[in-house]
């Protein structure tokens, strides 16, 4: 690939090499400039078929469906499915949070080989691809583009993305909403850690712009299990004050804690509709990546 | 609480393990960079109430488990609070209430009260470390000491006695013994019933004592082991009178007698009381509603008197018991008598003034009863001699105190029961007698002031009749009266104060000093004449009582050597030094002795708690309630029960570590696969 002038610690070629053979397909339809491998809002001439339709004066006499004509003597269009690309914003969640890592890798780093992965594939199969760093609010943004040369400048903000400061997502992601024009494939990868209904709004808000929200939710086994055996002093990777705990005392209450947060995470991304991954970090991205890209095959051939 | 092994408590200082294990493991914390803050925010908010508690606790029952167990090798004792205070001491006296009250049976297990508490001061004293043992018994008041507290159980003097007991007496005996001894640490125990009778409470002794106890230098502690509960319904039989007289058949005796029921009830009972003479046996029923029943002169035919009396028969002096059926105490249910062909009451009246003689002499020679013999002799101070001591029953003196051989021959007949009467003399001297002396004549012009204030109504001389009236002590009047010097206790008083009679304090027989004579000049005294005739008779009756060939004596106040006596009848297992203290029949010489229980026994008032708090009051006191249904021992080894703490513990603790009931939490799409390749 000439544009990935220099190797990317957080590309893996094999990887990509294997995921290359899936292709990334949107849940809805998308308004692309040019012609791609997703589905439009509007009739095309792709191979294919979507409807018949009683031709109108002014129709191509070309698209006359003649043999429709033979059996019913009438007038009849046919007409095909558009294939457009699509904008796919790709959303990084540079908190403080996303710095903690039990096993060796970050919740960031995770996110780098995702996010990184997902671009490439995109870029590859003609969409258009930008990138936004969030924290307490827009760190950083690249508008998508289908320029390859563009990749670069992506992996280049990826790569000197630092986890940084407290989360304000949901606010963040309002905003977003706002600002990503026309349908697009929005790719949240985060641990959300803020209260699930203060997501509801911003989840609902993307989806009313019509565009297609995909949220990788990273969460690392040690925030899963909180297998601790020694009295800990947890320091706020955002900046709060200091917590002392024996784990003894409080795993029980902070196991509840976390399965009420992601019961009701799980009741949120339902009724929102959002492509929700909740993701082990322990887990091999490839996994998750190729689980997301099948999923959206499966619908897409369902269709 | 005390301990078997209380150098093990040092073992204590391990309870604090788990708190030492909390601090170092708080110590040894980690610092780590954390990201999900807001579910350890959560789980603060939710730690709270019983959540937070917990853990403490949790160390709370680690600690405890740890205690118990030390306290099980220390081997702990109980008895409430009493383990708690008692033992450690250098000198242990247990004070024991042998009196017959303490005879009172449970219904159930059939214990008297005295044995349960011995049994409980046995089982109690065995786990208490003393360096001695000193019993003090109510019949003697006599300190010795035991080889072990186990010897409490085992002794003869340590079992049920007829004699009342006086727990002034015992305290004060236990005071001196403290004070002769040099005791270290002293711990008084005291098992009673607490009756009234027993323990004096207006007794001026008590005053002494408290103060006594309390100026000693040494620690004393007294706890007293109450067996307060009375038996209702319990019955107790008393020969109030026996008389023997002769009639045209032989003799009969004259037996009255008294039945008193505890409580205030009114429930109708019947009674089958079985007189005895000499062995022969004879019921009658008495039926009766209230607490008390009274039979007088109830006949009992002899026989003839010459014929037995010439067969050596002991018919002219013998001896009986009334009975009740088995009850609640059967130290109540006999009471003895004794009786005898009715020898001549004879008094001997010195007097200077043939005035006060004869009014004496009236009084005197004229018998309550017409079938007795009694005779008054006047003599003047010059035939002192000729009087025949040994069968004087009763003295009235009205002539300067005798000195010198009189006196001595005075005070030998009150030392064996006799009674005397000391009259005031126009001249007084300077003799004295009993530690008492005439003073000076004085003259009451006022008539308000030879009144009488008041008199001792419930016993002695002036004792009210049997019926329960007053004598008319309040109707005499006093006109001139002769001032007395010395310790004596006044049976009246005029307004003033001045004691109109008083006895002296003597310890056997009874000698009493009048303050005014019978001498219209001086007083109403053979005027109104009642008053006098009735102090005479009897104090005429109670010398002939212990001078006569049957006597009756009250256990524990019996008068002279009782070596000699024999046992006739009565409990055989009682040892021959104990005679004078337990009822029952015994010859001594050619008489006979009748010991009974005295007659406050026959109440069963209970000392109530105020009066007992006011007597122990300012001194180290405790009171254990017993009883003697109770089979459990007032201190007792009580290990299994902090054995069984500990193991409760370490239950508790087990279920406060369990994990709390969460609900199944399925991680939901989070899939375990390979490690994250780097």
């Amino acid at each position: 690939m000439s544009v990935l002038r220099k190797p990317r610690e957080f590309l893996d070629p094999q990887v990509l090499a294997r995921l290359a053979g899936i292709p990334l397909f949107a849940r809805h339809p998308m308004q692309g400039t040019v012609s791609g491998r997703h589905q439009s809002p509007h009739r095309g001439s792709s191979v294919e078929f979507a409807e018949y339709r009683k031709y109108v004066p002014g129709d191509d006499p070309r698209r006359m469906d003649w043999r429709a004509y033979g059996r019913s003597d009438r007038y009849y269009v046919k007409e095909f499915e558009a294939d457009t690309n699509l904008r796919c914003c790709l959303v990084l969640d540079t908190s403080g949070s996303m710095d903690f890592g039990s096993r060796g890798t970050t919740k960031l780093e995770y996110a780098r080989r995702i996010l990184g992965t997902l671009g490439y594939l995109a870029l590859q199969q003609g969409d258009a691809v930008g990138l936004t760093c969030i924290a307490a609010g827009v760190v950083r943004q690249i508008p998508p583009r289908r320029n390859p040369a563009h990749l670069s400048a992506v992996f280049d903000v990826l790569q000197v993305a630092r986890s940084r400061g407290p989360t304000q997502l949901a606010d963040t992601l309002h905003e977003l909403a706002e600002t990503v024009r026309q349908r697009a494939l929005v790719v949240i990868v985060s641990d959300l850690f803020v209260e699930p209904e203060l997501l509801r709004g911003a989840f609902e808000h993307l989806r009313f712009r019509k565009h297609d929200l995909a949220v990788f939710h990273l969460l690392d086994p040690l925030e899963l299990d909180f297998d601790f055996r020694r009295p800990m002093r947890f320091l706020d990777m955002e900046g709060g004050a200091p917590i002392f705990a024996e784990p003894n005392t409080i795993a029980e209450r902070y196991l509840a804690a976390l399965r009420l947060y992601l019961d009701a995470m799980k009741q949120i991304v339902l009724e929102t509709a959002v492509d929700y991954h909740r993701v082990n970090i322990d887990e091999h991205y490839e996994s998750v990546l190729g689980r997301f890209l099948v999923g959206r095959t499966r619908r897409r051939g369902g269709r | 609480m005390r301990f078997i092994e209380p150098i093990l408590l040092a073992g204590l200082v391990v309870a604090a393990l788990p708190i030492i294990i909390h601090l170092i493991n708080q110590w040894r914390y980690q610092t780590i960079r954390w990201g999900a803050m807001m579910f350890l925010l959560a789980a603060n908010r939710m730690s709270r109430g019983f959540a937070r508690l917990r853990q403490w606790l949790i160390l709370l029952m680690r600690v405890l488990a740890i205690a118990c167990l030390v306290f099980v090798i220390a081997r702990p004792l109980a008895g409430g609070w009493l383990a708690l205070t008692a033992g450690g001491a250098d000198t242990t006296i247990l004070l024991l209430d042998r009196s017959p009250s303490m005879a009172e049976q449970d219904s159930g297990s059939g214990q008297t009260k005295l044995a349960a508490g011995k049994r409980q001061l046995a089982d109690a004293m065995s786990h208490l470390r003393s360096s001695r043992w000193i019993l003090i018994e109510s019949t003697t008041n006599q300190p010795r000491e035991l080889e072990s507290p186990a010897a409490l159980e085992q002794l003869a003097e340590t079992g049920p006695a007829s004699a009342s007991a006086d727990l002034p007496a015992m305290l004060s005996a236990a005071r001196e013994y403290m004070a002769a001894n040099q005791t270290g640490r002293t711990e008084i125990w005291i098992c009673s019933d607490l009756r009234a009778n027993d323990w004096n409470a207006d007794d001026a002794r008590w005053e002494a004592l408290r103060s006594g106890l309390a100026a000693l230098p040494q620690s004393v502690r007294i706890h007293l082991l109450a067996l307060a509960r009375t038996a209702p319904a319990n019955l107790s039989i008393r020969a109030t009178r026996v008389r023997r007289r002769e009639t045209t058949d032989g003799a009969e005796l004259l037996v009255s007698l008294r039945v008193e029921r505890e409580g205030n009830t009114d429930r109708p009972v019947s009674v089958p009381i079985q007189f005895e003479v000499e062995g022969v046996k004879s019921v009658v029923n008495a039926e009766f509603a209230g607490s008390e029943f009274e039979l007088r002169d109830h006949r009992i035919p002899l026989g003839r008197g010459d014929i037995n009396r010439a067969a050596g028969d002991l018919r002219s002096q013998g001896w009986g018991r009334v009975s009740l059926p088995a009850d609640a105490n059967r130290a109540d249910n006999d009471s003895y008598f004794v009786f005898s062909e009715a020898d001549e009451q004879r008094s001997v009246i010195v007097a200077d003034e043939p005035a006060v003689a004869e009014a004496l002499r009236l009084a005197a020679s004229v018998p309550v009863d017409p079938t007795e013999r009694i005779a008054a002799e006047p003599i003047g101070l010059d035939q002192i001699a000729t009087i025949e001591w040994d069968k004087t029953a009763l003295v009235l003196w009205q002539a300067p105190l005798p000195e010198g051989e009189a006196a001595r021959q005075l005070a030998a007949l009150v030392d064996r029961g006799g009674q005397v009467i000391f009259f005031p003399p126009r001249q007084a001297g300077e003799a004295e007698i009993f530690g008492v002396r005439w003073g000076a004549w004085k003259e009451i012009s006022d008539a308000a002031a030879g009144a009488i204030d008041g008199w001792r109504g419930d016993e002695d001389l002036l004792a009210n009749t049997q019926s329960g009236q007053a004598l008319p002590v309040g109707e005499l009047k006093v006109r001139k009266l002769c001032s007395l010097s010395g310790d004596v206790t006044p049976l009246a008083t005029l307004i003033g104060g001045q004691p109109l009679l008083a006895r002296a304090v003597t310890p056997r027989g009874g000698a009493y000093f009048c303050t005014t004579t019978p001498a219209p000049a001086d007083s109403s005294l053979a005027g109104d004449g009642v008053v006098l005739y009735v102090a005479v008779q009897r104090a005429l009756a109670a010398g002939a009582a212990a001078l006569g060939g049957a006597r009756q004596m009250t256990a524990g106040r019996v008068i002279g050597d009782t070596s000699d006596w024999r046992r006739v009848t009565g409990d055989e297992s009682v040892l021959s030094t104990e005679y004078a203290y337990q009822a029952g029949v015994y010859g001594s010489g050619d008489g006979l002795v009748a010991v009974n229980r005295s007659e406050g026994e026959d109440r069963a008032e209970v000392l109530p708690d105020e009066r007992l708090a006011g007597l122990f009051r300012g001194i180290d006191f405790s009171r254990i309630d017993a009883d003697t249904t109770s089979t459990s021992p007032l201190i007792q080894e009580i290990w299994r029960s902090f054995l069984a703490a500990m193991m409760a513990a370490l239950v508790i603790e087990a279920w406060l570590c369990l994990p709390r009931p969460v609900r199944s939490w399925n991680p939901g799409p989070v899939m375990r696969a390979a490690p994250a390749a780097a």
